[in-house]
């Protein structure tokens, strides 16, 4: 996210990244970061909760035209109405997590940033 | 590297533990980058937006992203975007982002990219108005070199053609 809207800003055009992960997206060097403090899957806010999406978009907006220079984070001030558990829910297995619980040591590759090239992984793309 | 600047917003609180130390981890590592910074060329209330989510939403009518390419090498993410015009609802599209939950988005699109909550924006004249097309792509890929090279470049070429002032980037 913070990598395209370096890209995008690059050409002209100005952008500002919602971001629940803050300290990753200002860390990659996006221009204007919103921090919002709310579950993934949902960074507008709730189903149905047209008022409080709108409250969210029109903070962001805001960050957009106040932030005055480059790596502005603005911290937003909602709290997410639900305890944290189930907020998180369940949330789906991707194939990383399922590959990673059967092969632990590749959890660390991750957390090391070593991604192995599409050969390695003997992948047919 | 924690940003000092990040006082309230604990970035963190969403995350299960092994998710949590993966994205520290990976802030610690993001090399310092050089500035980029183009200001708001007018005033909101006369700028066109556009949005950019991370869900990996595609229209009923598009092919779906390839999600059985990251079944099949999990270190791998569809690079591609999407295009969805002005006016996409939950009922043209689906979700194929893979590590979350996609079902929020598909009963309410506003969850993940507030497309009816910005038309009111321009309405109540905040923006001055809703770029006709808005993009959206798989927020995982590890590898971000073809979609930072090949898809962004795509995206901007479009923006600029709609003569968009700003977007705002929606994650999932």
């Amino acid at each position: 996210m913070g990598l395209a809207s370096r890209e995008i800003e690059a050409a002209g055009i100005s952008t500002i990244c919602l971001s629940m992960i803050p300290e990753l997206t200002a860390a990659t060097g996006a221009p204007r970061v919103a921090a919002i403090e709310y579950p993934f899957s949902r960074s507008m806010g709730m189903v149905g909760d047209a008022a409080g999406q709108a409250a969210v978009l029109r903070a962001v907006l805001d960050a957009l035209a106040t932030a005055g220079s480059y790596g502005s984070v603005i911290e937003l001030p909602f709290q997410w109405p639900e305890p944290r558990r189930k907020a998180m829910g369940a949330l789906p297995q991707p194939p990383i997590t399922v590959l990673c619980k059967r092969k632990p040591w590749l959890y660390f590759k991750l957390l090391s940033g070593e991604i192995p090239l599409p050969k390695q992984t003997g992948a047919t793309r | 590297m924690l940003i000092s600047g990040i006082a309230l917003v604990d970035s963190f609180k969403f995350l299960d533990f092994a998710a949590r130390k993966l994205m520290k981890a990976w802030s610690d590592r993001e090399p310092r980058r050089p500035p980029v910074w183009t200001p708001l060329k007018r005033p909101l209330a006369q700028s066109r937006i556009a949005l950019i989510s991370s869900a990996g939403i595609a229209r009923n009518d598009q092919p779906p992203f390839d999600q059985d390419g990251e079944r099949r090498n999990p270190w791998w993410g569809d690079p591609s975007h999407r295009v969805l015009p002005r006016g996409t609802t939950e009922r043209d599209v689906r979700l194929y982002h893979m590590h979350v939950e996609t079902r929020y988005g598909e009963q309410d699109l506003d969850c993940v990219l507030p497309l009816r909550r910005l038309e009111e924006a321009q309405q109540a004249g905040v923006i001055g108005s809703v770029a006709p097309s808005h993009y959206s792509f798989m927020g995982y890929l590890l590898d971000a070199g073809p979609f930072l090279t090949k898809t962004v470049p795509q995206i901007v070429a479009r923006m600029k053609s709609e003569e968009v002032d700003a977007a705002v980037l929606v994650p999932a």
